[in-house]
């Protein structure tokens, strides 16, 4: 499942240009960037967001992008999603462009404000996903607010909740179509401390639980370090203007992941090392 | 959290006890309250009014104020108690006209705020068409309304609509483009189409930005209907007025204004409590 790609280069396109059709397992990456550069034009300058950006995901692997704002995350987590067309490049997933991604209802979404529908109680933004561009529903609204432990609150409006409370059910909404890529744009980043350590368990309980069982792909975006470290199988750190990868971190920390993991030396190994990456890039 | 054990008892504590809050179950306590509030809202209004009257009846009574320049609050009442079916058919008339108005002119605005937001080059073709009827003083085009729809309803329907199509055009519009940009995203990412994005979210995001322009144009609406009838109405307050004036009956013309503003008031509590249950979810009704 992770790649061991070395840490400096980006990683070894493995296959040529061209659409694969076919949706067979294994090696075939299941996103595919390639080349990605997304150019702002205004009025008397150019502002290049994002150069030159190759990564290629595995079937069901965690990865994250860290960055200082304005790095262009947040764009190219767009780009993925197929909410923006990049200026140059391409992406693919399964093969297929975003849009045909979004057809399907292969992708769902985590922002950083939950963005749910305040006229609708909890039950019935998690299950908003099945009411538009009807397709096969997969997973029943009802047992993803269990999962995310808000059985109780089911007839609950948003603003009846706590911030930490409306973000899980954000987060039960984008599993709602069984989604086989989860973008998530610094879904904890308006969380206080305290609930954000919370939240990033919850996030990897409900990825390792049986909705996700068939090995869903996510993209991370955050400028958490330790989220970055605790959460993925692989960091990518970005740098700013134009935003480039600068480097690739593989985390070969054993899932499943409890809390003790943040105390081990390996974790603090990585967050060291991301941190010192990080502060490289910044004053360079 | 707390559990209400016993929906059937709700009925009883209510009858016997004043409402605590405690005792009674979550939806009594929410009514109780708003009565409640209803309550001491409209206790220092009522005294204020009562004051009113009180200064007015006096200052008639002791300066000899010919009947037929102010009458006394009390020749007033005199009158309303005396005949009260005319001025509860004749509102009634004034209202018809003005709620059918206020459907048509809502409706209208609603389709045309709908048209515009789809794209800014519709917007630009049909706002100043918009502006130009708003613009228009409805007085100077009633007289000629009577001439192209006649005597009744038409023309009252007519100029209500006219006047109430306007700020529910602009608020219905503000309120399509006012949505969470993420919310939007979140229902791009699922391919969701045009009228989906309508329905889910752009619909009910406006619903405050159109309350709040139903609560400013209800009362216009009874402005239009009752202008109509001053010009080419049989019937309804506004001839009554209108018949009033001229014979120099005061108290009927006073009483008819009367009739109007208690119309008036029972549409703006209509459409606050209206509001009150519809945008529950919002912030402007919540009671700080």
């Amino acid at each position: 499942m992770v790649s061991n790609e070395p840490l400096v280069e980006g990683p070894v396109l493995s296959r040529a240009e061209g659409p694969v059709l076919s949706r067979a397992e294994g090696p075939e990456p299941h996103v595919e960037i390639q080349d990605v550069g997304m150019v702002y034009e205004a009025a008397d300058r150019s502002l290049v967001a994002l150069a030159g950006i190759n990564l290629s995901l595995a079937r069901g692997e965690f990865v994250s992008i860290i960055g200082p704002s304005g790095c262009g995350k947040s764009t190219l987590l767009r780009i993925v999603g197929g909410l923006q067309s990049p200026t140059s490049g391409r992406v693919a997933i399964d093969g297929a462009p975003p849009r045909e991604a979004q057809r399907r209802k292969q992708i769902g979404f985590v922002f950083q404000d939950p963005s749910l529908m305040p006229w609708r109680n909890v039950i019935d933004n998690v299950r908003l996903p099945l009411q538009v561009n009807k397709r096969a529903t997969q997973t029943d609204p009802e047992r993803l607010v269990d999962l995310v432990g808000l059985s109780q609150f089911r007839r609950y409006y948003p603003h009846q909740l706590s911030g930490g409370m409306q973000q899980r059910v954000a987060l039960a909404r984008s599993f709602t179509t069984s989604p086989s890529l989860l973008l998530m744009d610094e879904p904890f980043g308006a969380l206080d401390e305290i609930t954000r350590a919370a939240m990033r368990y919850e996030l990897l309980r409900v990825w390792r639980s049986e909705v996700a069982a068939s090995g869903c792909t996510v993209l991370f975006v955050t400028h958490s370090i330790a989220e970055a470290v605790l959460l993925s199988d692989r960091v990518v750190v970005l740098t700013p203007q134009p935003g480039r990868i600068a480097e690739m971190l593989d985390i070969d920390l054993p899932r499943p992941r409890p809390e003790e993991t943040e105390e081990t030396p390996e974790f603090l190994q990585y967050t060291r090392r991301l941190r010192s990456l990080l502060r490289r890039r910044s004053t360079a | 959290m707390s559990v209400d054990t016993r929906p059937t008892e709700a009925g009883i504590t209510l009858n016997e006890r004043p409402t605590t809050g405690l005792t009674t179950s979550k939806r009594t306590s929410k009514s109780g309250r708003w009565f409640v509030e209803f309550l001491a809202a409209a206790i220092p209004a009522l005294i204020g009014l009562a004051a009113v009257l009180l200064i007015w009846e006096a200052w008639v009574k002791l300066r000899h104020i010919k009947p037929y320049i102010v009458p006394a609050p009390t020749s007033v009442a005199r009158d309303l108690l005396d005949d009260p079916s005319l001025y509860i058919v004749e509102g009634l008339k004034t209202l018809e006209g003005a709620m059918l108005g206020f459907a048509v002119g809502a409706l209208v605005a609603l389709v045309l705020a709908t048209i515009m937001a789809q794209a800014r080059y519709l917007e630009r073709s049909i706002f100043p068409l918009a502006i130009l009827v708003k613009v228009t003083p409805i007085v100077a085009v009633a007289p000629l309304l009577t001439i192209w729809f006649g005597f009744g309803l038409m023309p009252k329907v007519f100029i209500a609509a006219l006047i109430v199509f306007f700020p529910i055009m602009v608020n219905a519009l503000v309120g399509f483009r006012s949505v969470n940009p993420n919310a939007l995203a979140l229902l791009e990412s699922l391919a969701a189409g045009r009228s989906e994005v309508f329905l889910r979210l752009r619909l009910p995001a406006s619903l405050p930005y159109i309350f709040a322009a139903c609560r400013v144009s209800i009362p216009l609406s009874v402005i239009g209907a009752v202008v109509a009838e001053w010009f080419s109405g049989d019937r309804g307050l506004g001839s009554v007025i209108y018949v009033a004036n001229n014979n120099l009956d005061m108290a009927k013309a006073f009483a008819g204004v009367f009739t109007l503003a208690i119309i008036g008031v029972g549409l703006y509590l209509v459409t606050t409590w209206l509001e009150r249950r519809i945008l529950f979810w919002h912030e402007s009704t919540w009671a700080d």
